[in-house]
């Protein structure tokens, strides 16, 4: 069972010394934290490993967090910073999603679109499916703003970019999803959106 | 200039101003184009807004939770000792020396220095009673022992109860 204390209630009982606080806080967040870190990791270790350490790194450094934006908003902004470093080391390939040629990680999921089953899978999962496809970025963006109950300037604070620039991508993200959603479905999609 | 889509997604998102959105609003009840874009798009956010999360491992929490104890286990006792409880150990040793030395000064007899200039040595070791003395030390020395018992007792509960937490 969850906590009913808010974030900023929750944080100031961890730096009080009460570490049952602190696994509240990652209870209410570890979903959103992980389904971010997916995003951009594809394989669920990966995100498993990553979610992880910016849990611990919110922990080391949540005597810094002012309390000047949502503990949310913080917590992204260190799991963007988190998988960012996590990919470079990994050297994971995001080439653009223009290049028709991109081979899209999908290790521990179903395989690849099979038009023939197309009818016998729900909507969520071409969806899910078709954000899979996408730039780590639009990704998130995306996640981020329909999930995360972050506005465009939180997510801008979370991922170090200006306003305008998340509205720019979030719109593009939007028509690369919806064209990915179009590509995957082919004749379904008309139903479906 | 902006495209049907980018000025219909500002208008869902509410990105947009009072004259705007009057306006967009007026667009999309007159113009079959827009009426049909709107409502396209406006499926679309509904469908994105269904996106499901990812589920971590049953034992992501205890994992997280473990690494930041072991972390806590792994700080140096240097860092882990109270400097307040040093400082105490410090002034209490001390105070002792200082009380023993008050105690050997007081039962030396001095008047041996007032007495006249005699080169050859006269020299008296300060008369100690002998049982005051064992008294007195085996004193300070079990109160030293309650002390430190004391001290670390809290130590080990302060520990045990972080553990806990």
């Amino acid at each position: 069972m969850q906590s009913k204390l808010s974030d900023t209630e929750l944080i100031e009982q961890t730096l009080a010394g009460n570490q049952a606080a602190y696994a509240d806080l990652v209870k209410r967040h570890q979903r959103f934290v992980f389904t971010l870190a997916m995003r951009f990791a594809k394989v669920r270790e990966d995100a498993e490993e990553i979610a992880q350490d910016c849990f611990i790194k919110a922990y080391r450094s949540l005597a810094s967090f002012q309390g000047q934006s949502k503990f949310s908003t913080w917590l992204y902004s260190i799991v963007y910073t988190t998988a960012m470093t996590f990919l470079r080391k990994k050297r994971v390939d995001t080439n653009s999603i223009d290049d028709e040629n991109t081979i899209i990680q999908l290790e521990n999921r179903p395989s690849a679109y099979d038009v023939n089953n197309a009818e016998n899978k729900s909507r969520s999962f071409y969806l899910n499916q078709a954000i899979e496809q996408l730039l780590p970025d639009d990704a998130v963006i995306i996640t981020m703003f329909y999930k995360g109950e972050q506005s465009l300037e939180e997510i801008a604070q979370a991922l170090g970019m200006e306003a305008n620039t998340v509205k720019v991508k979030l719109f593009r993200a939007r028509q690369r999803l919806k064209e990915k959603l179009e590509r995957n479905l082919k004749q379904e999609v008309k139903e479906l959106i | 200039m902006n495209s049907i889509e980018e000025i219909l997604w500002n208008y869902i998102d509410g990105n947009c101003t009072p004259e705007e959105q009057g306006r967009i609003k007026s667009l999309i009840a007159e113009d079959e184009a827009y009426r049909l874009k709107y409502q396209e798009l406006l499926n679309l956010d509904k469908e994105f807004s269904a996106i499901e999360l990812d589920e971590p491992s049953m034992a992501f929490t205890y994992n997280v939770m473990e690494t930041i104890r072991k972390e806590n286990a792994m700080v140096p006792l240097k860092a882990r000792i109270n400097k307040k409880i040093i400082l105490g150990i410090a002034i209490f040793f001390v105070i002792t020396l200082a009380a023993m030395l008050v105690m050997v000064f007081a039962s030396v007899n001095w008047s041996a220095a007032s007495a006249p200039v005699n080169l050859t040595y006269n020299f008296k070791m300060p008369v100690i009673d002998p049982g005051k003395t064992k008294i007195a030390v085996e004193g300070f020395v079990f109160f030293d022992v309650i002390l430190a018992l004391y001290l670390f007792d809290g130590y080990l509960r302060k520990r045990t109860s972080g553990r806990q937490a």
